[in-house]
């Protein structure tokens, strides 16, 4: 028999089967692309873009430090102001609670060892805009005591962000690597229950009546989701990067490399969830538990670092953190693959591969699938 | 020599048992119909000559091959068509049957396929569109794809209308113009009666019968039902009935009104003193008739269970 004719004609036939059913396209394209964009709309906007503030300052009773302390307030980059005069306390007063502008400082009403006042809007108190606000400005008061006192500061603090590799990292490139992962991951793990429905439907029996070879459907199989995974890869990045300015510095070789052993992974899993389910309902169960659990302790949305200290351990043994960290590498990063901590996460997700696969087949096994029907 | 035997078949399913004791042998050619209520073990048997379900005890040969030793060869040579009819939705008609003989070494072309099971007009249907008899006949399609020399049909009529009955029972018709064996199940007598060379009843997991249809319809009781219904009223009704009760061989009749029925080992006698009297008498007389013993009095008289579909 010609081996590789029936595996093209497989290939083919499962082609046309997985584009031609509409359910494939919501949960594999269309779901992904919609999660990432409402994320990026949510939590992407802050961080992509400098920091600014809108603020008022009112002037009550004009005197020599105030006078001072205006002009310093103006060298502020961060401080966009509404008027470049002085207001009124009530103007100004307005305009917070209107939401108009962030603050409105009010200068001291003495020469000497008054207070500063700054006014928010309660509703934003707690907001990033008030504290960072209250953290220059506290700065800023310091600063003038010190000249006052006629010392020059003999520290002072500078704050830059680094990220592993390239230093233009945004939430946008991490947004983006991590929902590309999580879609890979969730075509493995959700792909895999149409072994169910074809068992459901007697398909299964019906194939092992005939000579073809199981083993290259399996794998045609696999090949045709790896190219879906190509598929929602190229459309995330596309929307990613035209969208919402995401940078990618890519190293191809890492990226394949993850790439790969994701794809294997996920369906290694899925195999064994269909090997565990008698009904679709019963697979797509533990597909769900599967998938949002990892969703949320893999570092798709927000970096790892962020759980609670004794979350943090959880995701340390989950295919899919390794997964994202692998496309991360990949994709932005641009990290090769010498490094030992990539092939650690290599080398953890095929340990979860090779044993939901083993498991699998033992199930199946010992099941009989055709006494089960 | 016996394309297919088949001796002592057992299987349980835990508890449960499915086929006690069932042997037959099939010869080329032919058309071997199990016939059965449901659960009788029909589906179970076949699938163990499928080699899809593992016998507990019993044999099973195609001629020399057995599944143990010749499962490849064995695959080559038979086409199945399961009960539930197991098709690739989402793919056509036509790529359904290429699908299928790329799977085997050799096979027949699909356009001749296509013109057997009556689809070239719906080759580029996706399944999901097609009706249950075109299904079906995609499904026995697909039984064909390799030409196989046997064929095993299971309940291929199974709900479906008469009309789309009667295309499958074409198929099967010109299948044994072909001179395929073919192994049918079903739940239908008529359909046993009309197609089958050989006629084998299961119930309760056991052979209770097999032979030809005439064969099995021959070994019941004679007695017939005649009916007829005199035009000249209930007084020479009744006057009719009294002559056929002398008559030796008539067992029982039954008169409502006009009309009489009565049962006789020998009907054509019986009808031809009858006749003798009407004629004498001047009695009119019409819509005379011997019923016909069909597989389901055969089915009824040999396991004593009423018929149900």
């Amino acid at each position: 028999m010609n081996h590789s004719k029936q595996f093209s004609n497989m290939f083919v036939a499962q082609i046309k089967m997985m584009f031609r059913e509409k359910q494939v396209w919501f949960w594999n394209i269309f779901f992904p692309v919609i999660l990432m964009v409402l994320f990026m709309i949510i939590f992407g906007g802050s961080s992509s873009s400098e920091f600014k503030a809108t603020v008022a300052v009112a002037d009550p009773q004009p005197n020599a430090s105030s006078a001072m302390m205006l002009e310093q307030l103006k060298q502020i980059p961060v401080f966009e102001f509404k008027e470049e005069q002085p207001v009124s306390k009530e103007q100004g007063a307005e305009w917070v609670e209107q939401k108009d502008i962030d603050a409105l400082i009010v200068l001291p009403d003495s020469e000497s060892g008054a207070a500063l006042q700054v006014i928010f809007n309660k509703e934003n108190e707690q907001g990033a805009s008030a504290q960072a606000i209250s953290g220059i400005l506290d700065k800023f008061v310091q600063q003038a005591n010190l000249a006052a006192a006629g010392a020059e500061p003999a520290f002072s603090l500078t704050t830059e962000s680094v990220s592993s590799g390239a230093d233009d990292l945004k939430y946008a490139d991490f947004l983006l690597t991590g929902m590309i992962g999580l879609s890979v991951a969730q075509g493995g793990l959700f792909g895999m229950v149409e072994l169910v429905d074809m068992r459901k439907r007697g398909l299964m029996k019906r194939l092992r009546m005939t000579p073809a070879n199981m083993g290259l459907y399996g794998l045609a199989g696999m090949l045709v989701r790896l190219l879906l995974g190509i598929i929602q890869i190229v459309i995330l990045t596309l929307i990613g990067v035209l969208g919402f300015g995401a940078n990618l510095h890519i190293n191809v070789f890492s990226l394949v490399v993850a790439f790969v052993a994701g794809g294997l992974v996920f369906n290694a899993m899925g195999y064994l969830f269909s090997s565990l389910s008698k009904t679709m309902e019963a697979y797509m169960g533990m597909a769900n538990i599967a998938s949002m659990l990892m969703m949320f302790l893999s570092g798709v949305f927000f970096p790892i670092e962020t759980l609670p200290a004794w979350l943090q351990t959880v995701p340390k043994v989950l295919p899919l953190t390794y997964f994202v960290d692998g496309m991360r590498d990949g994709l932005i990063y641009a990290s090769g693959v010498a490094s030992a901590s990539f092939w650690i996460g290599i080398g953890i997700m095929l340990l979860w591969g090779v044993v939901a696969f083993l498991v699998g087949s033992q199930v199946y096994k010992s099941k009989s699938i055709a006494a089960t029907r | 020599m016996p394309v297919l035997e088949v001796r002592g078949l057992q299987k349980s399913f835990g508890p449960v048992t499915a086929v006690e004791d069932i042997s037959f042998s099939v010869e080329a050619g032919e058309v071997f119909t199990i016939i059965g209520p449901n659960g009788a073990g029909k589906t179970t048997t076949l699938e163990m000559i499928e080699g899809l379900v593992t016998p507990d005890g019993g044999t099973i040969g195609f001629g020399p091959l057995t599944w143990a030793k010749n499962s490849e060869q064995i695959k080559v040579t038979i086409g199945v068509q399961p009960q539930s009819s197991a098709l690739f939705d989402l793919l056509t008609v036509e790529e359904n049957l290429d699908l299928f003989a790329t799977f085997y070494p050799k096979s027949r072309p699909t356009a001749e396929v296509l013109e057997m099971i009556n689809l070239t007009d719906q080759r580029d249907k996706h399944v999901k569109k097609l009706s249950g008899g075109q299904k079906q006949r995609l499904a026995i399609g697909l039984a064909m794809i390799n030409d196989p020399t046997m064929i095993f049909l299971d309940e291929p009529t199974t709900g479906l209308d008469p009309q789309a009955r009667r295309n499958i029972w074409d198929i099967i018709l010109k299948l044994k113009e072909l001179g395929k064996t073919t192994i049918l199940t079903t739940h239908y007598m008529e359909e046993a009666e009309k197609l089958s060379d050989r006629v084998c009843i299961v119930d309760s997991s056991k052979v209770v019968t097999l032979d030809t249809p005439a064969a099995l319809i021959e070994r019941l009781t004679k007695e017939r039902e005649v009916r007829l219904a005199l035009l000249d009223g209930e007084a020479a009704a009744i006057e009719t009935e009294k002559v056929a009760q002398m008559h030796a061989s008539v067992v029982r009749t039954e008169r409502d009104g006009s009309s009489l029925k009565l049962w006789s080992t020998q009907p054509e006698d019986t009808l031809y003193e009858l006749f003798g009297f009407t004629k004498d008498k001047g009695y009119r007389v019409e819509q005379i008739s011997i019923r016909e013993m069909s597989l389901e009095d055969v089915f009824i008289a040999f396991t004593g269970k009423e018929w149900r579909d």
